[in-house]
């Protein structure tokens, strides 16, 4: 298709050859174990972070049915509330300490889920009867809203909204800037300190729905709530914990990426991790957290393949970006529930 | 009673049934006249700050189109499109680049009419295409999908250099095309060229009447979307339409009844992406320029979602009106203030001293009005639209509707039929 594309395009048909020669090549160099090993590290991390950017909107639909379109301006909010605290705290910039990262993710957390909570039973909870498509559209305004108002905000204290807050990155410690040397490749500090987060994040959320108590009022909630209602548990208290805990979960992903430089916090970051936790969630199946998980390191995996070949052999400047949205509608076409989900989930 | 109703010239109860549509029409095209008016009266300064001038009015008719498809797919079967700006990007990039002589069999200088209808055909195709994928998922996944498709499509374009050198900035009419004419085909003297700077200006129309190039357009475009208007109001009104609300309704129902709703809903997809892709070409073909983020970028369908809520999700006309809204509240809290607006005015009407007064740690009023309100209309239109999916889910005019007990064209036939 692309081959086809290059030749509407105008490229001289006569080049076919070599390209079909640097293919070889690159093949030959993709296959080398470092850059096979190298590959699969920064897929990793781009997996730990789409887990976590998606884990807290899967959560959320899978009890609730509710599609969280703000979940992207909640990471956004999460970004800067953590960017901004962690500037606090070391006053004005410079490289900060692991320690005071994981006092900012709890207070992050704190207020996010809080907030969350607010929302749910303010705006969210009144909807619960309609069709599915209110709740869409109710956090659709609410993304409006929500970016609208970190412009104001981020641009009354004098910051570029639209570029990355480069103070929010200057903050990450020394350690993560380095690159560390794993046998034979070296992979930066940042990279294995996202994936480490990103596993652990998954273990606690894992731990959280199968090992407590209120983990499984949630897993019974997601197959019947109405059930569950019956056995006499305030059903609707848990929808306000879940999505409490989802959107602190959002937010907590925003701090982390506001310490990446090729997200940062900045206003776009909005939609630039909703599409993709969108499409983690729905290539899982929806609702199903372990779909999530698998979905996450299918989509990072295939994300860092793609982007090393279209930086090596490949020349079309779109296509990285693109490669995540051709999984979600090749997945669809292929098994429309996702890969873990039931059909009767997200239809009418 | 058969007797009292065939006594009636056909003609005459058509036009009973169609008073409300020739109100708001006349309307329309009284417009730039009455807002002419207004801002040389007295009240002038007030009348520019609030009102929409004619050049937003124009975006309001094409982009209303663009609502209205939205619409015509999403309220009327309730398969939420969220990537109709996959359509409209496809009407707007099919003029520019046939205009550039880029598409393959269609020279540059083919007439805009037929470029219309290439358009909407270009937007009808894909429309299929991607329904006929998209149309064995319902609810939340018919939704993400077509978002899918839309995005894929974005960045394809966005990365695609055949569309002009960056072609992350778009693309625009080059060469000596003048304005695209807007008329009766094959005619030349019933054709006007529309465009800002490249438009026709009339003169001594009827012996009085002068329009400037952007009234022309204004009328051009206006023209072409109430025809667009009544062919979609055809459709929903036939049987075909029955069933697409039938489907809405109660898909299961529909089906047992035996129509085979995967048809009647692909095909409602690809009239909704024609007309998509006319919208989209109305508005390449007004601003000779295009780019990814205002076609094919799935917030563009969030404009069209935005327009649906708030004039009425499931009435046709209804996101027109809800452009209006949301155009005139864009306008009168812009930056620029082109269209005249709240800053501009406050500037010139209220004294220096006032704005320069301190509210609270040393913000000013003036500073206070360009950090909260100015350029920010998204963040009032967002708890607008918030309100009305919360209170007023209908819709403005989903809401008159049912205080008038039915659609407004058959309260006034009624009225008017009283009044006889």
């Amino acid at each position: 298709m692309i081959d086809g594309l290059l030749a509407f395009s105008g490229a001289p048909v006569a080049s076919a050859a070599p390209v079909a020669l640097q293919i070889g090549d690159a093949l030959g160099q993709f296959f080398q174990p470092t850059t096979l090993a190298r590959v699969f590290v920064d897929g990793l991390a781009k997996a730990a972070l789409y887990v976590m950017i998606a884990a807290g909107l899967t959560l959320i639909f899978g009890l609730m049915g509710v599609l969280n379109f703000a979940h992207g301006s909640l990471t956004m909010i999460g970004a800067y509330l953590g960017g901004a605290i962690l500037v606090v705290l070391v006053g004005g910039g410079g490289p900060t300490s692991l320690a005071l990262f994981f006092v900012t993710v709890v207070v992050v957390f704190g207020l996010l889920a809080a907030f969350g909570a607010l929302l749910e039973v303010s705006l969210i909870r009144p909807l619960y009867d309609r069709p599915p498509v209110y709740q869409i559209l109710l956090t659709f305004g609410l993304t409006l809203v929500l970016d609208e108002l970190a412009r104001i905000v981020v641009s009354f204290y004098g910051l570029q909204p639209i570029s990355d807050w480069q103070a929010a990155l200057g903050t990450k410690p020394a350690l993560l800037t380095q690159s560390v040397g794993l046998g034979p490749v070296s992979v930066s500090g940042l990279a294995l300190f996202e994936i480490a987060f990103g596993f652990v994040t998954v273990l606690a959320i894992y731990a959280f729905l199968t090992k407590t108590r209120y983990g499984l009022v949630v897993r019974a909630g997601s197959e019947d709530s109405e059930m569950v209602d019956a056995l006499g548990i305030d059903v609707r208290r848990v929808f306000t914990v879940v999505f409490a805990l989802g959107v602190g979960i959002a937010g907590v992903a925003g701090t982390l990426l506001a310490w990446d430089a090729t997200w940062g916090a900045s206003v776009p970051l909005a939609s630039e991790t909703l599409l993709p936790a969108f499409v983690v969630v729905i290539v899982g199946g929806l609702g199903t957290f372990r779909g999530t998980v698998v979905a996450g390191l299918i989509v990072g995996l295939v994300d860092s393949t793609m982007t090393w070949w279209f930086q090596n052999a490949i020349s079309f400047t779109g296509l990285p970006e693109m490669t995540i949205f051709l999984i979600l509608v090749i997945t669809l076409i292929v098994r429309p529930q996702g890969l873990f989900g039931l059909a009767e989930v997200g239809g009418h | 009673m058969a007797v009292e109703a065939t006594s009636d010239s056909w003609l005459a109860r058509y036009a009973r049934e169609h008073v409300a549509h020739l109100v708001v029409i006349a309307f329309f095209a009284l417009y730039p006249g009455i807002h002419a008016v207004l801002t040389t009266s007295p009240v002038g300064a007030e009348a520019v700050a609030l009102l929409p001038d004619v050049e937003t009015m124009t975006a309001v008719c094409y982009f209303g189109l663009f609502a209205m498809s939205f619409d015509f797919i999403s309220g009327y079967t309730g398969y939420l499109s969220f990537g109709h700006a996959a359509f409209y990007g496809a009407g707007a990039y099919f003029v520019v680049l046939a205009a550039n002589g880029k598409v393959p069999f269609v020279p540059p200088s083919t007439s805009f009419m037929l470029l219309l209808v290439f358009a909407g055909l270009t937007a009808l195709v894909l429309a299929v295409a991607i329904g006929a994928v998209s149309f064995r998922l319902s609810g939340v996944y018919f939704a993400m999908i077509t978002l899918g498709f839309s995005q894929v499509l974005y960045v394809f374009v966005s990365g695609w250099n055949y569309v002009g050198s960056n072609p992350r900035d778009g693309a625009f009419v080059t060469g000596e095309r003048g304005g695209f004419e807007i008329g009766v085909p094959f005619i030349d003297s019933l054709n006007v060229a529309i465009g800002q700077l490249t438009g026709d200006e009339i003169e001594g129309l009827l012996g009085a009447i002068s329009l400037s190039a952007g009234e022309v357009s204004y009328y051009a475009i206006g023209a072409i979307v109430v025809v667009c208007y009544l062919a979609m109001q055809r459709v929903l009104h036939s049987p075909f339409g029955r069933v697409m609300v039938a489907i809405r309704e109660n898909e299961e129902r529909a089906r047992a009844i035996g129509y085979d709703t995967f048809r009647y809903k692909l095909a409602a997809f690809a009239v909704s992406g024609f007309f998509a892709g006319i919208a989209g070409a109305l508005f390449a073909g007004f601003q000779r320029s295009v780019t990814p983020d205002d076609t094919f970028y799935f917030l563009v369908a969030g404009d069209a979602l935005l327009a649906s809520i708030i004039g009425g999700f499931g009435t046709l006309v209804g996101p027109l009106y809800g452009r209006l809204f949301d155009e005139s509240v864009r306008e009168f809290l812009s930056t620029a203030g082109a269209g005249g607006g709240l800053l501009p005015y406050l500037r010139e009407h209220v004294p220096a001293d006032v704005l320069a007064t301190e509210l609270v740690g040393g913000v000013t009023v003036q500073g206070a009005i360009e950090a909260f309100l100015n350029g920010h209309a998204s963040l009032y239109l967002g708890l607008l639209f918030v309100l009305f999916v919360l209170y007023v889910p209908n819709g403005l005019l989903g809401t008159l509707r049912e205080r008038l007990g039915g659609t407004v064209a058959s309260w006034t036939a009624r009225q008017v039929e009283r009044r006889r």
